[in-house]
């Protein structure tokens, strides 16, 4: 247990070692500070024009979607690729830890590092819900708040767990982020086509299946919680998860 | 403590390792020798669990290191081949972050960290950032990384790659010392190498053992082979050499000023006498009398040029 807290430590500290880790949080806070100044700008606005929920500005815009599909892969992409193509793996792995632990304590150090990340935004939260000094009441329903940080947490750790299990496989940091763009724009790009590809039944539910973009639009920032969406972030997460598990074991047998 | 038997490693078609078995007793500290490519990296990474043999067994310590490869793993300090290492960490940083993975917990941790950076002559760069370091540093941080757990046994692969003289030097001196204390495996392909810090030298060749012998055995298998080379000014008669025969098998071979004359000879002290002497009465001028004994390096190209 100490051995993983020890290795979650390293991996996390490691984040902010190397540029990446301000690039990306430089990157998000930019965008985030965008949108939240146009959140602003349409929470107060006149009739007719605004918005009905605080959140859904930040969520709904392509541009958070833009960020939301390069961060991961940033992120994720060093983890073994980084120590596959220096060999330093060859320390890790025959230190006396199992794979899993090995597997598990990345991805959670990686995972905090995106919980981090998402930590300044709480900040706008006084303003976005109108948060009254004196009473401590806030002026604006706080539900769809939650949902759509539950909502950021769940497909945020799906994402990242895509990005692990790629750069498992691959020595290099660029592949692995490419690869692990790709796999994550699957999730993403269709929302965005959602009329060209399917504008009826089955395959317009199909599409709504997998786009997180859609999960965010028509439930998270409304207050909805489904548990169609839950199942499938956790489902795919545990999947890649395992998948990576047994990616590090394949160099036993290979 | 540590036994192979049977350890066979395809990568693909290609075989790495193919049918080694030997024993490594406690306490003994191990050469293993081979060109590049033999098979010595591969056994390293199975015995300490990297890789998975294709057939065969290895345990150390009585644990199997495949079923038991964790457990397996905390008696072994493991050193692989160019030592690879964090170089954004700090080299104490990296021994502490080292210590924590291997279970050294609590106020033991320090201790344990300020022990290996003295023993490995560390100290003076405890706080520098390891990619700043030189090559020679960095190996002995790997080293002290595998100290870290005072495990029963070391596996170095290649401690002394990459060094500087002075360095190899000191790290021979360092293995030597840790051999009093641990069983220690290491790979090299510099016999003198092995000569002064191994007890006994296994020859891996094209992935099968060539020879697993003790170094004194080695070396009196060496001696065996002696010659005794004599050198005399300008050129000697016939006679005389047809004279020395009688102590062995004689080749004599005349340069432009000089002749030299080969015996080979188990009493390596009586033929140079009898060559003093026909000297003397024949009238030779004497420039350099002295035994030739195969080196460790000869005996190797012998023994992989057999096999």
């Amino acid at each position: 247990m100490l051995a993983t807290l020890t290795l979650i430590r390293r991996e996390f500290s490691a984040y902010f070692f190397s540029p990446i880790g301000y690039a990306v949080l430089f990157l998000f806070l930019i965008v985030m500070g965008c949108l939240f100044y146009l959140s602003v700008d349409e929470l107060t606005a006149e009739d007719p024009y605004g918005i009905s929920t605080s959140m859904e500005i930040l969520v709904n815009n392509i541009a958070f979607w833009l960020i939301f599909a390069i961060i991961p892969p940033l992120l994720t992409m060093r983890l073994f690729a980084e120590e596959r193509a220096t060999g330093t793996i060859e320390m890790l792995l025959t230190a006396p830890l199992h794979d899993w632990q090995v597997v598990i304590s990345k991805y959670l150090a990686c995972y905090a590092f995106f919980l981090v990340m998402w930590l300044p935004t709480l900040l706008y939260l006084p303003v976005l819900l109108d948060w009254q000094v004196g009473t401590l009441k806030v002026g604006i329903d706080p539900g769809p708040v939650w949902t759509t940080y539950i909502g950021v947490a769940l497909a945020g750790a799906m994402f990242l767990s895509i990005g692990m299990c790629v750069s498992s496989f691959v020595k290099s940091q660029m592949v692995a982020a490419l690869i692990s763009l790709v796999l994550g724009l699957v999730f993403l790009i269709f929302a965005f086509a959602e009329p060209l590809v399917a504008s009826s039944g089955i395959g317009r539910q199909g599409v709504f299946f997998v786009s997180v973009p859609l999960h965010f639009a028509r439930n998270f920032s409304r207050g909805l919680i489904d548990s169609r969406q839950l199942i499938l972030y956790c489902s795919v997460t545990l999947f890649c998860i395992f998948l990576t598990i047994r990616s590090l074991e394949s160099r036993r047998w290979r | 403590m540590i036994h192979v038997s049977h350890l066979t490693k395809y990568y693909g078609d290609y075989a790495a390792v193919r049918d080694v078995s030997f024993d490594v007793a406690a306490g003994q500290v191990v050469g293993f020798l081979g060109h590049n490519g033999a098979g010595k990296s591969t056994t390293m990474r199975i015995l300490t669990g990297y890789l998975a043999p294709t057939s065969g067994s290895a345990t150390i310590a009585g644990l199997d290191v495949f079923n038991d490869s964790v457990e397996v793993r905390r008696k072994v300090g493991y050193m692989p081949e160019s030592c690879p290492l964090y170089t954004d960490m700090r080299v104490e940083e990296y021994l502490n972050f080292r210590a924590g993975i291997k279970g050294i917990h609590g106020g033991f941790r320090p201790m344990r960290v300020d022990f290996v950076l003295r023993r490995c002559w560390l100290t003076d760069v405890r706080r520098q950032i390891i990619g700043t370091l030189s090559k020679g540093y960095r190996q002995r941080v790997g080293l002290a990384d595998s100290l870290l757990a005072n495990p029963p046994v070391l596996i170095l692969d290649e401690p002394t790659a990459g060094l500087d003289p002075t360095q190899i030097r000191s790290t021979r001196d360092l293995i030597r010392e840790l051999g009093q204390e641990h069983t220690i495996l290491l790979s090299t392909h510099i016999l003198s190498e092995v000569e002064m810090t191994a007890d006994s030298v296994i020859i891996i060749h094209q992935g099968q053992v060539a020879l697993q012998s003790s170094i004194k055995d080695l070396q009196a298998q060496a001696g065996s082979q002696g010659k005794l080379l004599a050198v005399f000014d300008g050129h000697v008669d016939g006679q005389g050499v047809r004279d020395l025969e009688t102590f062995g098998p004689t080749e004599a071979k005349a340069e432009l000023d000089r002749t030299e004359i080969r015996i080979r000879t188990n009493d390596i002290a009586g033929a140079t006498r009898k060559v003093l002497d026909e000297a003397r009465t024949r009238g030779w001028t004497v420039r350099e009398v002295r035994p030739e004994r195969p080196t460790l390096e000869d005996l190797f190209v012998q023994i992989t040029a057999r096999a």
